[in-house]
Parts: structure tokens; sequence; C-alpha cells
């Protein structure tokens, strides 16, 4: 059996992260605290970005800019989780 | 014995210039609109949590799969360009485009199934950002949609990573949209 290259894992990479956001995203109906749910949906946004960057933008390539972005990203997501957390704190 | 320079920092970034200044300028603006919207929501939190539920998240999660799928077929198209590989780059190319408009048809029902509901850009603050983000979004796709067509016409490995890099920026947007939006009650 082959491996799958870069790319392909790449794009079963973001599948797989999409599953796993619809599924944290409906623990808030079986009583699952919202903080916790919204944190990770947050952070798997964040791989998905990240992913996205490095393999369908090439930004692995660039590992200067690919840093650059991913700082600018999380810093972005953490602007977000902070203003999603503030009404529930 | 040779010596080869290292490159610079802009010559490090992969395709054209101008295309990233295009993708840097577009997250800042949807970045904006994310940070407005998530800020506004301090303001009415259990309201913004209520009329979240009017929104069809599946939709919007299939819409996911739809986008990333047809960013893979769109980047599976330079490799192949590159490659030498020019029907099955325009192959690729024109199913991204289709990835693109099954996209747009989701939206549509999902904006039909709000009218129907009665729901508008004024029925509450979150409707409007809704409206305001998704259908500047949706603008996007119909963009990219005819520069994926225009490039598997006009197939040159310049014009496909340009256009490509448009089209992943797009998708970029979508998987932070989609979360901020549907997704944080």
């Amino acid at each position: 059996m082959t491996r799958p290259d870069k790319l392909t894992f790449a794009w079963i990479s973001l599948l797989v992260l999409s599953g796993a956001t619809t599924i944290v995203a409906e623990l808030v109906n079986l009583g699952f605290d919202p903080r916790v749910t919204g944190t990770l949906v947050l952070f798997l946004a964040l791989m998905k970005a990240r992913i996205i960057l490095a393999r369908y933008l090439g930004l692995a390539e660039a590992p200067s800019w690919r840093r650059g972005f991913n700082l600018a990203l999380s810093l972005f997501c953490l602007l977000l989780l902070g203003l999603y957390l503030g009404p529930l704190l | 014995m040779t010596h080869t320079p290292t490159p610079s920092l802009l010559e490090e970034l992969p395709g054209d210039l101008l295309i990233w200044v295009l993708i840097i300028s577009e997250l800042l603006v949807f970045g904006a609109g994310f940070t407005a919207f998530l800020s506004v929501r301090l303001t009415d939190p259990v309201g913004f949590a209520e009329a979240q539920t009017h929104l069809h998240r599946v939709g919007a999660a299939i819409n996911t799969i739809v986008l990333i799928s047809s960013g893979f077929l769109a980047a599976l198209a330079l490799k192949w360009r590159n490659a030498t590989r020019r029907v099955a780059a325009r192959l690729a190319l024109i199913g991204a485009a289709l990835l693109g408009v099954a996209f747009l048809v989701i939206k549509w029902i999902e904006y039909a199934d709000k009218a129907a509901q009665g729901i508008t850009y004024e029925t509450h603050p979150f409707f409007m950002f809704y409206y305001l983000l998704t259908g500047f979004h949706a603008a996007h796709v119909i963009a990219g949609v005819l520069v994926l067509l225009l490039i598997a016409w006009r197939d040159s490995p310049e014009n496909i990573e340009t256009g490509a890099a448009f089209w992943h920026m797009v998708d970029l947007v979508w998987v932070l949209l989609f979360p901020v939006v549907y997704l944080l009650a």
C-alpha cells in the first residue's frame, strides 16, 4: 500500500478535523460545558487554517512566512476566544 | 565551489506577491468582521444564542466538506500542471468550480429557509452580521468560481497558482467563519 502524499494527507486531515468540530459542537446538547467545547471548536478551526496555509497555499515551503501567519492566526484566535468566553465567565 | 544565494523573504513566498497582498487584506477585513460580531454578542449573549438556533448547522458543515474538497482539487491542479498533466489539471479546476457551485446552492437553500421563516437582517443584530459575513463570503465564492473557470481556460502554471491561491483564501475564511457564526453559541 502506498502512503498518501502530503496534499492528500492534508485533505484527509481537514476532513477529520471538520468531523471532530461537528461532534464537539454537538456535545453542548449533551450537557458539556460550552466554555470547553467553544475552546475546542476554535482550536480545531486554528488547526484547519494552519493546514490550509501550509499545504494548500504552499507556506510549508516558506518557513518564515508560515511562522508569521501561524503566530498572527493564533493571536487572532485567542482574541476570538476571549470575546467568546467573556459572557460565559 | 559554487555558492547558492539564500532567497530573500519576498522570494521565499510562493506565487505572486500581489495575491498575498490581497489574501492578507481579505483576512484583515473578515477578521475585523468576526471581531465585531463577537464584540456585539457581548451586549446580548442570550439573544445571539437564541438567534443562532435558527441556523442550518448541518448545511454549513456539509459546505465545509465541499469547500475543503474543492480546495484540494485546486491544489492538485497546480501540482498536475507543474507535472505537465494539463488535461488532468483542467478537469481538477472544473471539478473545484463545480464544488464551488454546490456550496452556493446549499447557501441559497439556507437563505431561502431564513426567508421562509421571515428572518431578515433587521430581525436581530445577529442576523445583520450573519447576512453581512456569509453574504460577503458567498460573493467571494462566486468570484472564485469564475476565477477557477478562467484559469482552467488560460492554464499557465502562474495563472493556476494565483487563481488557486485566491480560492484557498476563500476556503481559509470559511473554516474560521463557520465556527464563529454557526457554532459558538
